[in-house]
């Protein structure tokens, strides 16, 4: 998870001194991570996508502040994290102040697919926050407890048991849907 | 990926769930999406940007006012404190001649009006020729 590219650290540099083409590589190169671990918080792509701008916005302004040494794609992904969590929040306003948005996205959401699948986004989604977001980081993106716990701000062993509880609830509406079907 | 604690049974259940998690929450994979992404956040940092200058601009010009304002009082300070000393020095002087104007004292104040010699030597010469 912490590997990068041997000129990355030039990458950060370059973005450091304000060299725009330089960020706009970083942004290449760490967009679709940092997406995965939006999308892991978020319930929808529009959110993920909005969480990763943010990231990258409140990146480049906190670049300074970052010691090139260190791993560029960590930081950026706590980061991302924040963005997503901050964006959750505002979901949560907006869905309890207006009526749900009926602009269409030009991203077909996978979750469309079955119905087994529509209604294990449905669990998903109804998943406390933290466990959601600890599920998809360790099962689909393959982060360890201890950075998860890092990107969430949560004590490794927190991250252990939500991912416990989240799989226990997924895997009990598994069986009612597969067995309902 | 899976709990050591899990079971075959469970490992199976995981595995599919896990494998549904990833369909739902896939990222896009085509590059014209990725490429526009990479677009709009670019485009977003140089409106910020733009922005964050017009802010610093409109910073700037109370700065430089503020800057010509310091200027200007520390100018008036300078000829308020001018003023000041010339208004003292005229009472000083009027004081002097308040001092020295006896009936006999001709002589020393017209020394003293023309100049011709400081005003306490003035006072002095007024004072001593009794």
């Amino acid at each position: 998870m912490t590997e990068r590219p041997s000129d990355e650290r030039d990458l950060v540099l370059a973005a450091q001194r304000g060299e725009r083409e330089a960020f706009s590589e970083l942004v290449r190169r760490h967009q679709r991570r940092a997406y995965s671990v939006a999308r892991s918080i978020v319930t929808n792509h529009e959110d993920a996508e909005d969480a990763v701008q943010e990231a990258f916005l409140h990146a480049y302004k906190a670049i300074h502040r970052f010691l090139p040494d260190q791993a560029f794609g960590a930081w950026l992904h706590r980061i991302a994290a924040n963005a997503a969590l901050d964006a959750t929040r505002r979901r949560k306003v907006r869905d309890a102040d207006e009526l749900p948005e009926t602009v269409s996205s030009p991203f077909r959401d996978p979750a469309e697919g079955s119905e087994l699948r529509r209604r294990l986004k449905d669990a998903l989604d109804t998943l406390p926050e933290r466990q959601r977001s600890v599920i998809v980081l360790h099962d689909v993106e393959g982060y360890k407890h201890a950075e998860i716990g890092k990107m969430l701000d949560i004590p490794e062993g927190t991250a252990r048991s939500d991912l416990h509880y989240a799989r226990s609830h997924l895997r009990r509406l598994l069986g009612a849907v597969r067995s309902g079907l | 990926m899976n709990d050591e604690m899990n079971g075959p049974a469970l490992v199976r259940d995981d595995d599919e769930l896990t494998s549904h998690l990833r369909a739902i929450v896939a990222p896009p994979v085509e590059d014209a999406y990725w490429n526009g992404l990479e677009q709009r956040i670019m485009a977003r940092l140089e409106t910020r940007l733009a922005r964050g200058r017009e802010e610093n601009r409109w910073w700037a010009l109370p700065a430089r006012a503020y800057q010509f304002g310091l200027m200007a009082a520390g100018l008036t300070l300078i000829v308020a404190a001018s003023v000041f000393l010339r208004e003292r020095a005229l009472e000083r002087r009027m004081a002097y001649e308040t001092v020295i104007e006896t009936p006999a004292g001709q002589p020393q104040q017209v020394w003293a009006r023309r100049g011709l010699v400081p005003d306490r030597q003035a006072t002095l010469r007024a004072v001593t020729d009794h």
